[in-house]
């Protein structure tokens, strides 16, 4: 016995997704059981079966360099993180700013006060 | 007679209920191998097949009465007109698949026979029971392809040898046989598909390299009036459920 994974296709614009897998002695007898045991509740239109031992596997370990790499993650959020620490930043200097002249106001206003 | 009253002639009737009953038994009998067929993928396929059977004996039943269930479940052992090859047991798989091989090619021949039906609903139930049939007598050469070499051949043969006798009395004529014949419900007599299965199963035979003695003596059921030895325990477990309240509306 082989075992065939089972793509299925529903009508329409929908891709081919991954259904499950089946066992069959051949080619022949496995598109008629993926049609018995997939498709008799018209759950898709069509289906595509590939022989297991056809698939071209990347496992976890082959995988694995790639799996620490954040500065490879172009999805923005660096960016938006970075946009928004300077974002903070400067609108602590700007309260700065605005205490520094609220405080020599006050400076200024006692030493009116204190000239009179 | 106007066509849709056809169903009404009482020998029409009587050769429709053959046919009925005979989809009725083989999907039973096939259904009995839920959960038990060799694989799971062909436990499936071999299920779907018995479903089939059971939808087609379901479109010839609601052309004789309104009551189907009743009708179907609760007559007496007498009055049903399968014949043997549907009613038998098959205790191995060598049996239920030889005896799928020999009745469904029976079978898609004698819907071939009412595609031209002076009965519109017959006729049109042919229709789509040919399609079906068409994934049946596959699914059965198919499986049969696989398993002729040896070390089974043998077994397979035997198999033939056993049930080829009830294969042959599917052919036995069918009470109102004739005047369905004359009326245009169906085109090709019991026998003259008996021939052309016949010649089509000594092809087959060929083909896939089995040997068997032919030809053999049909079954005697006396124009089906006589049930298959265990046909009276297969009718009781049939009925388990319907019996336990039979006014029930389900």
């Amino acid at each position: 016995m082989k075992t065939y994974e089972v793509f299925i296709k529903k009508s329409g614009k929908d891709e081919f997704r991954h259904a499950g897998a089946l066992a069959a002695p051949d080619p022949a007898m496995a598109r008629m059981y993926a049609r018995e045991a997939y498709l008799r509740r018209a759950e898709g239109a069509e289906f595509w079966l590939v022989d297991r031992a056809d698939l071209i596997l990347g496992d976890e370990d082959f995988v694995a360099p790639n799996a620490d790499k954040p500065h490879r993650h172009n999805d923005g959020s660096s960016v938006a993180a970075r946009r928004k620490r300077l974002r903070l930043e400067e609108q602590r200097v700007d309260e700065q700013r605005v205490e520094e002249q609220r405080q020599e106001q006050q400076r200024q206003e006692q030493d009116q006060e204190a000239a009179r | 007679m106007t066509t849709s009253s056809l169903i009404n002639d009482p020998a029409v009737a009587e050769f429709v209920l053959a046919f009925a009953d005979d989809e009725h038994m083989v999907g039973a009998r096939h259904a009995e191998w839920i959960g038990t067929a060799p694989f799971l993928e062909e436990d499936l396929a071999f299920c779907s097949i018995a479903q089939d059977e059971l939808g087609h004996a379901l479109g010839l039943y609601g052309l004789l009465t309104n009551d189907i269930d009743r009708f179907a479940l609760l007559r007496s052992a007498g009055e049903y007109r399968s014949c043997h090859l549907a009613e038998r047991a098959a205790p191995t798989w060598d049996d239920a698949l030889i005896r799928h091989w020999l009745y469904d090619t029976a079978e898609a021949l004698r819907w071939g026979a009412l595609v031209q039906s002076s009965i519109p609903e017959l006729a049109s139930l042919a229709r789509r029971a040919l399609r079906e049939e068409a994934f049946h007598t596959d699914h059965a050469v198919m499986f049969l392809e696989r398993v002729v070499s040896a070390p089974t051949k043998p077994a397979i043969e035997a198999a033939i040898e056993r049930l080829l006798p009830d294969a042959l009395g599917v052919f036995e004529p069918v009470a109102g046989e004739a005047r369905a014949l004359e009326l245009g419900v169906v085109s090709e007599s019991s026998a003259d598909l008996g021939r052309r299965w016949a010649e089509a199963t000594v092809a087959s035979l060929a083909a896939l390299g089995l040997v068997v003695a032919w030809p053999a003596e049909p079954t005697a059921q006396a124009g089906r009036t006589v049930r298959e030895a265990g046909f009276g325990e297969f009718l009781e477990s049939l009925q388990a459920v319907i019996s336990i309240e039979p006014a029930a509306i389900w």
